[in-house]
């Protein structure tokens, strides 16, 4: 334990060196909120959603299917491993209100899968429940009524209860919309029986499948899957259900940043800590000496100067453990845009732990490390005056073109870096950091910004992207648009395909004239690529999780019929609208026909009232509507580019300061004999700082990978459906390299202030 | 004609409440080119006086006048430019900068000085030209010494200050010091001003001030000041 008196010792001596423990209690603080912080949303955001899909019973796949049969339902009831079955129907309607949309389920009274969470009023026969966050933002209450147009026929319902779903934690309306956005896409729940008035009887299209834990469920879609038939229109399993994926994404990407986020903070913690407790340590050389004289043990000092560094340690890893949950978790996960049913804290303990093990080996570690050199000798030797200390030649002296040539002072800052190279390391990484970590925040930001005129200026050159009701468009309508502009068909669909490697799901397909004037694909290279005539397209990212390339074969599900191969002719790069290219020639090939659901126009002239107006035209999208989706998202993004930066500057102006107090206190005797002999205030300064700005230097070149690597990172887990390169671009690298040289200018001037301040004469006086 | 020129200079240190006089109202002059020694018991107040003479310390009331230029009210800026052309300090622990060799810490000075002497000759004339390539770690203390003198001279300074230059040397290198001293700054008609407590030491100046709870107890001039060799300590 710590004895009484060494423990007042070990307070005094920490006050003397204030700065130095300060900036290892903020960087271990940092590391530990950065860390438990980022932990926390994962885990927060898992245990409520697990909870949810538990609480809400959330089926483990789903079987689309139009209208299965009995037979069809008690077949997969047979499965091994299936426990449960029921059927639903599941479609996307619109709705009166303008531009929203409503994925609506029909249940029937005896359904105990994928319940809607209830949270005001009650499910019943002749009404509806709605979506809460849709209802609050259209200012819909229960008794209100709302009506949804499903195959071209009006239904209005009352609204009986508001609630939220597990299969609409994180979903958005189309492959257009970046982020969750209630005012436009929400879900309603309806009773089958309400299906009567418009199809003249109940129907349903989808069996939702329960499992026992434990299932092989790639053998229960095999199986379902032979057991449908040619009437199949796909399978999904729950991990790839459109809200599920998402959260997993999101959950992923908060796991891959809480892994190497705090890194750079841990280091630099190690590092600060072994500057400090080295100094320390040998400063108090004769006192270690006294302590053992006096008959102090070995475990005793050990764990004095252990102390030092475990103490800070464990203040600043509690205080970390405090704010990072609360910081990150509590404040952040609500904002992640998830509507989950609780957003209730988790802590996972194992990383707390985790995390103090961690710092304890960076701080006390450390400490132990530093006096460990010290206390072996004996106390004889600990009294006798340190020896002194040393200068050695280095090897730019035998260079003497060079080392000659040198002024004085540049070859004492060479000596006195080379002796240092510890410091200059972790100044070093400190400003990496900084300089790597700004790089990311703001080529995330300016990645995010830019994807609309990325997708909209390189890939989708149309103004206007309408959506028909294929029925009502039939091919001879269509020819004959006569818009002024130019216009191309397409059709967007979901398929199913079964991979090389036997996984089995749904992707999105999208047909369209080979010509292809409005949708330009490029390869990663920039290369254009044209639809072929012989096979598909499969974007890059699609291939990249699933582990194929050019030239590999996957089978599609024809309408109807049974499974067809298919080969990957080349591999487009799309960063949004991520799935299957194909030619409407090689899909009529394939004996499909081609139903366009939606036209892109760039017009010549204003936009067509009249046809927009018609009643083909069912939805429509233009540029500028994509743009005002994004600025919603634009709070979150901001808050976490300016805690990025915050964390960034930190970290540059502890290190930096660091070194530049170190570099000062050690030398203080020097530098007052430097005053002496008449050297001015700005000389010296330089001789403390010029190491400072060898690091700059060469941190910021340093840090520069670092940041493209983050940036690549964030930028590749930032949206499943999205496949961003994080590009760094220049401008944004010489403002993260201005920025830090501004942070390094502040320290710098704090530490010129400290200097200025040195009491020559007391400086001189003793002889320690 | 007066070189140095202390003119009622007093210096008070403030700490809290307490007030001390470390130098109270003293004056006195001393010629160009001359050796002369402050002699005191330690609090006297004799390093105060050759702080305030050196620009390292200001003086609370009075003037010093060095050269015809006052500099007791100069600025910080003017004062460093004091120290750097016009003043060379001896130590008593030499002050060497470790991180540089015996030359570089005397080339240290003639990068400063307007008008420097040659370093490799210095260090020659203390007798080190065997040692310009060590680091003040590998040399003895009396080594050491003679390249913080000859540092000291390479500004090639108007005034020579020692504080206390043979207090931690044996005597026989003290003499030697103190000679070498002597002898270059005679050379080079430098004026020197040794603080001490070791009264033998100021058988060798022309001028001795004796100081006392600080104040000037007694001036004492030497028409013929003793040889090194003939002091005994």
């Amino acid at each position: 334990m710590v004895r009484g008196t060494l423990f007042k010792k070990s307070l005094r001596d920490m006050r003397k060196s204030k700065a130095q423990f300060i900036s290892i209690f903020i960087m271990a603080t940092l590391a530990v909120t950065i860390m438990t912080g980022l932990d926390s949303i994962w885990f927060t955001v898992q245990n409520n959603a697990d909870a949810m899909y538990n609480a809400t019973n959330l089926s483990d796949l789903w079987v689309t299917v139009q209208n299965p049969s009995e037979q069809d339902l008690w077949a997969i009831r047979k499965i091994d491993g299936v426990t449960q079955v029921e059927k639903r129907f599941s479609t996307d309607a619109d709705t009166d209100l303008p531009g929203a949309t409503l994925h609506v389920y029909a249940l029937n009274d005896r359904s105990t899968l994928d319940q809607p969470e209830i949270q005001e009023g009650r499910f019943s026969k002749n009404g509806a429940v709605l979506d809460s966050s849709f209802a609050k933002v259209h200012n819909l209450k229960v008794g209100d009524t709302i009506s949804i147009k499903l195959d071209g026929i009006w239904l209005q319902l009352p609204i009986n209860g508001l609630a939220i779903s597990s299969e609409q934690v994180s979903v958005v309306k189309n492959s257009a919309t970046l982020v969750p956005d209630p005012t436009i896409y929400g879900f309603i729940v309806i009773h089958t029986s309400a299906l009567e008035s418009v199809y003249g009887q109940k129907v349903y299209n989808q069996i939702s499948v329960k499992t026992a834990s434990g299932t092989n469920l790639k053998e229960v879609v095999q199986k379902a899957d032979s057991i449908i038939g040619d009437k199949l229109i796909g399978i999904t399993l729950q991990k790839d259900s459109t809200s599920v994926s998402n959260v997993n994404g999101r959950i992923q990407q908060f796991k891959i940043l809480s892994l190497v986020f705090p890194i750079l903070f841990f280091l630099v913690t190690a590092l600060i800590t072994q500057s400090t407790m080295v100094r320390l340590v040998e400063n108090q050389r004769t006192q270690i000496g006294i302590l053992k004289a006096l008959g102090y043990s070995k475990g005793s000092i050990l764990w004095h100067y252990t102390s030092y560094g475990v103490m800070v340690g464990v203040l600043g890893s509690l205080t970390g453990l405090i704010l990072g949950p609360n910081i990150f978790g509590r404040i952040l996960v609500p904002q992640l845009q998830l509507t989950l049913s609780s957003y209730r804290l988790h802590i996972n303990y194992w990383n707390f732990a985790f995390a103090l093990l961690l710092i304890l080996l960076c701080t006390g570690g450390i400490s132990f490390y530093a006096c460990w050199q010290l206390q072996k000798d004996t106390p004889a030797v600990l009294l006798r005056d340190k020896p002194p200390k040393k200068g050695k030649h280095i090897f730019l002296e035998s260079i003497p073109s060079i080392w000659d040539k040198m002024k004085f002072s540049n070859k004492l800052i060479v000596r006195n870096t080379l002796k240092n190279k510890g410091r200059l390391i972790m100044s070093t990484i400190g400003v990496m950091g900084c300089v790597g970590v700004i790089i990311a925040a703001l080529t995330v930001k300016s990645t995010i910004v830019g994807i609309t005129d990325q997708v909209y200026g390189d890939t989708f050159t149309y103004d206007q992207k309408v959506i028909i009701d294929p029925k009502k468009a039939d091919s001879r309508y269509l020819n004959n648009l006569g818009l002024n502009g130019i216009t191309q068909l397409i059709q967007e669909s979901a398929i199913e395909v079964i991979y090389p490697n036997g996984e089995q799901k749904m992707e999105i397909i999208t047909v369209t004239t080979i010509d292809s004037p409005l949708v330009q694909m490029k390869d990663i290279d920039g290369n254009p690529i044209s639809l072929p005539e012989n096979g598909i397209l499969m974007t890059r990212k699609l291939c990249k999780t699933l582990g194929i390339d050019k030239g590999d074969s996957i089978q599609i599900k024809r309408t109807g019929e049974d499974y067809v191969p298919v080969q990957i002719i080349q591999v487009p790069y799309m960063a949004s609208g991520q799935g299957i290219y194909v030619s409407d020639s090689y899909w009529k090939s394939l004996g499909e026909k081609f139903s366009p659901t939606a036209i892109l126009i760039q017009w010549h002239g204003p936009l067509d009232q009249r046809f927009l107006q018609s009643d083909v035209v069912t939805d429509s999208a233009t540029r500028e509507s994509q743009h005002e989706g994004l600025s919603s998202s634009m709070g979150v993004i901001n808050f976490a580019v300016v805690a990025l930066i915050v964390m960034g500057a930190s970290l540059a102006f502890v290190v930096l300061y660091n070194t530049g107090i170190l570099n000062f206190v050690e030398r203080i005797r020097d530098l007052a004999t430097f005053r002496v002999l008449g050297f001015h205030h700005r000389e010296i300064r330089n001789l403390v700082l010029v190491e400072n700005y060898f690091s700059i230097l060469l941190g910021t070149i340093l840090g520069i990978p670092i940041g493209r690597f983050i940036s690549w990172l964030i930028a590749s887990s930032l949206d499943e459906r999205m496949d961003l390169l994080g590009n760094i671009t220049l401008p944004n690298v010489l403002i993260a390299t201005a920025m830090t040289i501004f942070f390094a200018w502040i320290t710098n001037s704090s530490i010129a202030r400290k200097m200025k301040q040195l009491e020559m004469l007391e400086a001189l006086k003793s002889v320690e | 004609m007066d070189f140095i020129t202390f003119e009622n200079v007093e210096r008070v240190y403030r700490m809290g409440n307490t007030v001390i006089k470390a130098v109270d109202g003293i004056s006195f002059a001393l010629n160009k080119g001359t050796f002369n020694v402050v002699l005191g018991q330690s609090g006297a107040g004799k390093t105060t006086v050759l702080n305030m003479l050196g620009g390292m310390d200001s003086s609370t009331s009075g003037r010093i006048i060095v050269n015809d230029k006052e500099i007791s009210g100069m600025s910080e800026y003017d004062l460093t430019e004091y120290r750097r052309t016009q003043i060379g300090f001896v130590f008593q622990f030499y002050n060497l900068v470790p991180n540089l060799t015996a030359l570089e810490n005397v080339q240290l000075a003639e990068e400063i000085s307007p008008d420097p002497l040659d370093a490799r000759e210095m260090l020659q004339r203390v007798g080190l030209e065997k040692r310009m390539s060590n680091f003040p770690s590998q040399m003895s203390g009396g080594e050491q010494q003679r390249v913080s003198i000859a540092r000291a001279l390479a500004k090639n300074p108007q005034i020579v200050l020692c504080d206390e230059p043979t207090g931690a040397l044996d005597s026989e290198t003290g003499r030697m010091v103190l000679r070498l001293i002597r002898d270059v700054s005679n050379d080079l008609g430098k004026t020197v001003v040794i603080v001490t407590h070791n009264a033998p030491i100021a058988e060798m100046a022309q001028t001795v001030l004796h100081m006392r709870d600080g104040k000037i107890a007694k001036t004492e001039f030497h028409e013929h000041p003793k040889d090194v060799e003939d002091i005994i300590w």
